[in-house]
C-alpha cells in the first residue's frame, strides 16, 4: 500500500484558486449527484477531490471532469460543506491549463479564446469566438467545423442577431489591462505562481 | 425609477431581442435607464480558462467602480452570467474585506477605487420587488388569456445566492408571467441547466440537457418558453433541429424572452418593441392567437 502523499494536496491548495476549500468536503457525494454533466464525467467532484487527497497528480490534472463544468452553481448551493465546488473545478481547470494538460481541447480554447478577447478588446464578439474556437485545431478542421455551425450562423443573421460590425475596443482598453496584469501577478493559479 | 442597465455583450448581438424588448417594456413601467460608460465584458462562465480568480473579479469590480463613481443607482444586469460575475464580487468582498484590498490594488493602477456600495440587480428582482406585481398587472392592455408558458429560469439568474428568488422552488418568473395573463406550467426542469457557457464546444454532451428541458415543458402543456438569460435563450432555441435529428424527436417550440411577453401584454408594437421577428422560432402566431 502506497504511503500518504500529501505534496499534491499542498500544491492545490497553495497554489489552485480555491483549492484551499477541499479540506472541508467530507466526500458525501452531493455534489456529483447534483452536476448536470456527471455521467460524461471520468471523475464527479467528490472523486477529484479524494484524488487531489491521494495525491494523483496525473489524474486529477488530465481528468476531463475539470473542463466540464457548466457553472449552474447546482453543487455550491447543495455541498452540505458549503465547499464552493465549482469554483475549486475552474481553479483546477485553470492550472491545469496553465501546466499544459489538455484534457478537452475545445472547451479549453473556448474559454482561453474567450479570455484573450477580453484582454485584448474589453469586451468579446460573439462572431469571432467560435471562429476562434474552430481554428485552434488547424485549418482543415477549423473549415470542417464551420461548415458544421454555417446552419446556426445563418440563422442568426437572418434575424439579426448576430453583430456585423467587428468589436471595437473599449476606450479604457490600455487602464483595464494594467489592472489585470497586476490581477494577475498577484492572482493563483498561473504559470509563475 | 433609475437604474444602470448593463447590457453586456451577448445582447448586442445573440440576445438582441432581449435588450430590444427591454427597453419598452420597462420604460413603460416607469423604468430609466443610463449605460455604464465604457464599461467591459463580465468575462462570463468561462474565463477561468485563461485567467485568474482575482483577475475575473478585477474585471468586474472596474465595471462596479465606474459606476460608483458616477452615481447611486443600483445596476440592472438583465444577462444572467453579467448578473452572477457582478454579485460574485460583491458577496466575496462581504466575506473576505482582504479580498476588497486586493481589488483595489489593481483597479489603482487604473485610477479606480470601489467602495463596495453598489447593489447590483436581476431584471426579474427589479420587476418582481421595485415595479410589483400589481403594477404590472395594471399596466396589461392585452393579457395573454391563460397561454400555457413554461417559465425556464435556469441557473445563474437564482443560484448560487438566492438574493430574490428561492433557489431550489422559483416562484418570481411564474408569478410575473401570470400578473401577463399567461398560465405557467409547472415543470421539474424549471432550474435545470442547459449547457451554458460550455454548450457550444460540449455540444454533444449539452444537446440531452436541452431536449430533457424542452420535453418536460412541452410534457406540462406549454405552448412558449421564457426565459431571461441570453445563453439559456440561444441554447434552448438554436439547435432544436440538431436535437430532433440526433434523438429522432420533433422538437418545435418558441423561447421568448420574458421582456418581449412583457411588450406583448402591454399592447406595444410587435416588432419595433417585441421584437418577435428576430426569434428564430417564430412566437408571433401563437402570442397574436392568445391575445386575440
Amino acid at each position: 500500500m502506497a504511503a500518504y502523499e500529501p505534496s499534491f494536496a499542498q500544491e492545490v491548495s497553495g497554489k489552485v484558486d480555491f483549492g484551499d476549500e477541499i479540506k472541508m468536503c467530507m466526500q458525501c457525494g452531493v455534489c456529483a449527484g447534483s452536476c448536470p454533466l456527471r455521467d460524461q464525467m471520468d471523475y464527479p467532484p467528490r472523486q477529484i477531490f479524494s484524488l487531489v487527497r491521494a495525491g494523483k497528480r496525473e489524474e486529477v490534472l488530465g481528468s476531463k471532469a475539470i473542463l466540464l463544468c457548466t457553472s449552474c452553481y447546482t453543487c455550491v448551493v447543495k455541498c452540505p460543506r458549503k465547499v464552493p465546488v465549482m469554483d475549486v473545478m475552474h481553479g483546477l481547470a485553470h492550472y491545469a491549463l496553465a501546466q499544459g494538460y489538455v484534457s478537452r481541447k475545445d472547451t479549453a480554447s473556448f474559454g482561453q479564446e474567450f479570455w484573450k478577447q477580453v484582454y485584448r478588446l474589453g469586451r468579446v464578439d460573439e462572431k469571432d469566438l467560435p471562429r476562434r474556437v474552430f481554428f485552434a485545431d488547424g485549418v482543415v478542421n477549423g473549415i470542417k467545423k464551420m461548415l458544421d455551425f454555417m446552419d446556426v450562423g445563418i440563422k442568426l443573421l437572418l434575424h439579426r442577431r448576430m453583430k456585423l460590425l467587428p468589436e471595437r475596443k473599449i476606450k479604457g482598453i490600455q487602464s483595464l489591462r494594467k489592472m489585470l496584469d497586476k490581477a494577475e501577478k498577484k492572482g493563483k493559479g498561473g504559470t509563475e505562481a | 425609477m433609475k437604474y444602470y442597465l448593463y447590457w453586456g455583450c451577448s445582447l448586442e448581438g445573440t440576445g438582441a431581442n432581449f435588450l430590444q424588448s427591454l427597453r419598452p417594456a420597462c420604460e413603460a413601467l416607469g423604468m430609466e435607464f443610463e449605460e455604464i460608460e465604457d464599461w467591459n465584458c463580465c468575462g462570463a462562465s468561462v474565463s477561468y480558462a485563461g485567467a485568474s480568480d482575482l483577475a475575473i473579479k478585477v474585471l468586474n469590480a472596474r465595471n462596479l467602480a465606474m459606476a460608483e463613481a458616477k452615481g447611486n443607482y443600483d445596476i440592472v444586469a438583465p444577462c444572467s452570467s453579467c448578473y452572477i460575475q457582478l454579485i460574485k464580487v460583491n458577496h466575496e468582498i462581504k466575506e473576505n474585506p482582504d479580498l476588497l484590498k486586493q481589488v483595489n490594488d489593481c483597479l489603482a493602477e487604473g485610477g479606480l477605487h470601489y467602495k463596495g456600495g453598489i447593489r447590483v440587480r436581476h431584471i426579474q428582482d427589479v420587476l418582481y420587488n421595485d415595479i410589483g406585481v400589481e403594477k404590472i398587472r395594471a399596466r396589461v392592455t392585452k393579457p395573454l388569456n391563460g397561454l400555457k408558458i413554461a417559465g425556464y429560469v435556469g441557473c445563474q439568474s437564482v443560484r448560487p445566492y438566492g438574493e430574490y428568488d428561492s433557489t431550489v422552488k422559483p416562484v418570481v418568473q411564474d408569478r410575473l408571467l401570470a400578473a401577463l395573463g399567461a398560465e405557467p406550467v409547472p415543470f421539474a426542469k424549471k432550474i435545470s441547466c442547459c449547457g451554458s457557457g460550455i454548450f457550444l464546444p460540449e455540444m454533444d454532451y449539452c444537446m440531452g440537457l436541452v431536449k430533457d428541458i424542452l420535453e418536460d415543458a412541452l410534457g406540462h402543456g406549454a405552448k412558449l418558453v421564457s426565459t431571461v438569460c441570453p445563453m439559456c435563450a440561444m441554447n434552448l432555441e438554436m439547435y432544436q433541429d440538431r436535437i430532433n435529428k440526433k434523438y429522432g424527436i420533433q422538437l418545435d417550440v418558441p423561447i421568448v424572452y420574458l421582456t418581449q411577453l412583457m411588450a406583448v401584454a402591454f399592447g406595444l408594437d410587435l416588432k419595433k418593441d417585441a421584437a418577435l421577428d428576430r426569434n428564430v422560432i417564430p412566437p408571433e402566431a401563437i402570442l397574436k392567437e392568445a391575445v386575440g
